[in-house]
């Protein structure tokens, strides 16, 4: 068998692979020194990242919005999985043989993500949609702006209507935690690293070989050819965000046991995802799923050895280290060529 | 003649996206008219000019140097007058008055960055709050009188400035607001867990500026504050660098090749706003005399960044004179619908929202076209001050 060792070793000398190689090292590394329940939380969160992150990317590589509200779209999710699943948990208890222990955080899984998508389908009609057809000079700069408005808008409506206290359930699945290698872990957590796996790989999926995936990425390439070549852009669009928020709702809705909803809990998973969509460059889905795993070990990483509340410091810090040596990410080649219209 | 026509006041928004077009080419003609015969015409009307302007009051000479219109100075009369006017000279209103003054001269620097070279600063609160830490960590650890403070403050985040204009000089529009952004989330970071040199959450006690208990010193200050910031960053952008930032923002290759180094106006432009901001920073430790991570907070930011857009992108005045009213609603709001919280925010978004859809330029562009070119010539002199003026 042949092994084309030059292009292994230019790969390494990328910058992706030098990245990559790194993180694997310091996962390693860490999962010796302090056991593997860092390597166990570093693939939740990363399955969660992925989620949001895949989104934000979807959004800014097709519609060139650069979306600051997509947290928001994380905390509809949780809202629509905390009201629906209270209900279902209350009759658990009082029947617990019943089928809906097994189905029943499915349904409010489910909800998360179809209200997610309802929520970015309104949000296209109601605030996208008439700026686009108003004018599109200075489109990325004020989509963005539009953004941080919509932001601050759901978050206190949410204040208003839902209160401000801390909306969350204990669990999901019951059970005693599955142990792994000698780390004990819950069964919503393991389920909840299914669920993204699930979702992003179906994702892929669809966007690599269904007709409407490939005309998602057709309109993000060149709006103008793929509408010459029959493509309805304006499906297309709302396809893309329905799409997009849905990945983020259904990101809240499966990770309600861990974050409970509350009006501002938006705002980390969003910085989070948007280290990744910039470490990991624009419009690439599977450098966004890596990057989210990296994004994660670096945070978990910053939590073990340097301690809680550092981890917005050490991970800005290396991304604008990483910004300032490689401005288009270190996946992506032409993140300028898409944004500077 | 020529000349002068070009000098007209720039007064739409359409009028001066076209300047900014043609000011690309005009930056080009001039480089090209150094060395070419065009000069000498050049030389020509600028001297008649000169003669046309020589019967000109000296009031005009103010106004034209510190960049108001005689509306504006009103304004300024007004505001400074406005603490003994009845219903504000309560003690309370006086504390709304100092804020929305506060964040009027915010808005004046962000709308610098903003509307000029079309970079927002995402971190500008936070930057606002290394200022105002610098300033009241002197005064407490070293016993540094807060007037030296404050200038070291704006210093210190002068150089923030330098540095975050530096590293975001590869990145364009959106990235550069992310660099910024995270730099400004780094920060809070840093000032929430430095707890031995800022106390963390719990807030650093920093001395008062004046001794009394009286706010009136604090408004003057920060209405002074207000005024010279106007000026100074009014005088930049009508100069010659003014003209540069805008062919910046509005398209940085053509920029570049008629001849503009955006490295030098990029990095100017973020000191000169940085500096603003870490002055009004020390103000804002020294006048609630109490600082935490808080105030670094992206919605901060957001504050001030509404108020800018609403005022009106590319004007200064705009989120100067609109943060007035908008402060007071909002405080009114939240005082009085008490048992709705947020709904003062629910609004602010809601006219961001719709500002930014449907009346993008905001109320500088509702002045500038609706209200400025009134047919009485007595009033048009009022609105604009002496025609050939760039307001």
């Amino acid at each position: 068998m042949y092994i084309n060792f030059k292009a292994i070793a230019n790969w390494a000398k990328s910058a992706a692979g030098i990245t990559i190689t790194i993180s694997i090292a310091v996962a390693l590394y860490a999962t010796i020194n302090s056991g593997p329940y860092v390597l166990v939380n570093t693939i939740i969160t990363g399955g969660m990242l992925a989620l949001v992150a895949t989104g934000l990317t979807l959004m800014l590589g097709v519609l060139n919005i650069a979306m600051f509200a997509h947290g928001e779209y994380f905390m509809i999710g949780s809202l629509t999985a905390f009201y629906v699943f209270t209900p279902i948990s209350n009759y658990i208890m009082e029947n617990p043989d019943s089928f809906l222990v097994i189905i029943g955080p499915v349904i409010a899984i489910v909800l998360s993500m179809v209200s997610g998508a309802i929520a970015g389908v309104i949000s296209e009609k109601l605030v996208f949609g008439p700026l686009r057809r108003r004018s599109t000079d200075n489109w990325v700069m004020n989509s963005f702006l539009l953004t941080v408005g919509l932001s601050v808008l759901l978050i206190n409506l949410h204040q208003l209507i839902f209160g401000a206290d801390f909306k969350g359930i204990v669990r999901y699945w019951g059970g005693m935690p599955v142990s792994i290698a000698g780390a004990f872990i819950s069964r919503d957590r393991i389920m909840a690293f299914l669920i993204s796996g699930l979702i992003v790989f179906l994702f892929w999926f669809f966007m690599t070989y269904t007709r409407t995936g490939r005309a998602i990425r057709a309109v993000s390439q060149d709006a103008t050819g793929a509408q010459i070549v029959g493509i309805n852009i304006e499906n297309i669009v709302l396809l893309t965000i329905a799409l997009s928020c849905a990945l983020a709702g259904v990101a809240g809705g499966s990770l309600l046991f861990m974050y409970p909803s509350y009006p501002t809990m938006g705002l980390e998973p969003l910085y989070m995802a948007w280290f990744v969509v910039i470490l990991s460059g624009l419009g690439n889905i599977l450098g966004a799923v890596a990057g989210a795993f990296m994004v994660a070990l670096l945070k978990v990483v910053t939590v073990e050895y340097i301690g809680a509340g550092w981890d917005f410091v050490v991970p800005s810090a290396l991304i604008m280290l990483i910004l300032i040596f490689k401005p288009s990410g270190i996946f992506g080649s032409e993140v300028r060529g898409v944004l500077d219209k | 003649m020529e000349n002068i026509q070009k000098r007209q006041p720039v007064n739409t928004e359409k009028s001066r996206e076209k300047e900014n077009n043609s000011s690309i080419s005009k930056e080009s003609n001039q480089s090209l008219s150094k060395k070419g015969n065009q000069s000498l015409s050049k030389e020509r009307n600028q001297s008649i000019l000169k003669e046309g302007d020589q019967s000109i009051s000296t009031l005009d000479v103010f106004l034209e140097k510190t960049g108001f219109t005689p509306v504006g100075l009103l304004g300024v009369i007004l505001l400074l007058i406005m603490p003994f006017i009845p219903p504000f000279n309560q003690e309370y209103l006086l504390r709304w008055l100092i804020y929305a003054a506060f964040i009027a001269a915010m808005s004046v620097g962000f709308d610098f960055t903003a509307g000029y070279i079309n970079i927002v600063n995402f971190g500008y609160a936070a930057v606002m709050g290394y200022g105002g830490y610098t300033s009241s960590i002197l005064a407490i650890n070293l016993g540094l009188t807060p007037w030296i403070g404050i200038l070291i403050g704006g210093l210190n985040s002068a150089i923030l400035g330098l540095i975050i204009g530096m590293i975001s000089l590869r990145l364009r529009g959106i990235f550069a607001a992310c660099l910024s952004w995270f730099f400004g989330l780094a920060l809070m970071g840093l000032a929430t867990k430095l707890v031995w040199l800022t106390r963390g959450p719990l807030g650093l006690r920093v001395p008062r500026m004046f001794a009394t208990e009286s706010n009136i010193p604090f408004y003057y200050l920060v209405i002074i504050l207000l005024v010279a910031m106007y000026i100074l960053c009014k005088w930049v952008v009508k100069s010659k660098i003014g003209l540069a930032f805008q062919a910046i923002g509005q398209n940085m290759d053509a920029a570049r090749t008629s001849g503009i180094n955006p490295v030098f106006y990029r990095v100017f432009n973020f000191t000169l706003s940085c500096a603003l901001a870490g002055i009004l920073g020390g103000f804002y430790a020294h006048y609630y005399a109490i600082l935490t991570p808080e105030v670094m907070h992206t919605s901060k930011t957001v504050e001030v960044l509404a108020v800018a857009y609403i005022g009106g992108r590319g004007s200064l005045w705009g989120g100067a004179v609109i943060a007035f009213p908008f402060i007071f609603i909002m405080e009114i709001i939240r005082s009085t619908l008490s048992n709705l919280p947020g709904l003062n925010l629910i609004i602010y978004a809601m006219l961001l929202i719709l500002v930014m859809i449907y009346y993008p330029g905001g109320f500088s562009y509702f002045f500038d076209t609706h209200i400025r070119k009134p047919k009485n010539k007595a009033l048009r002199y009022f609105l604009n001050g002496r025609e050939t003026s760039a307001s």
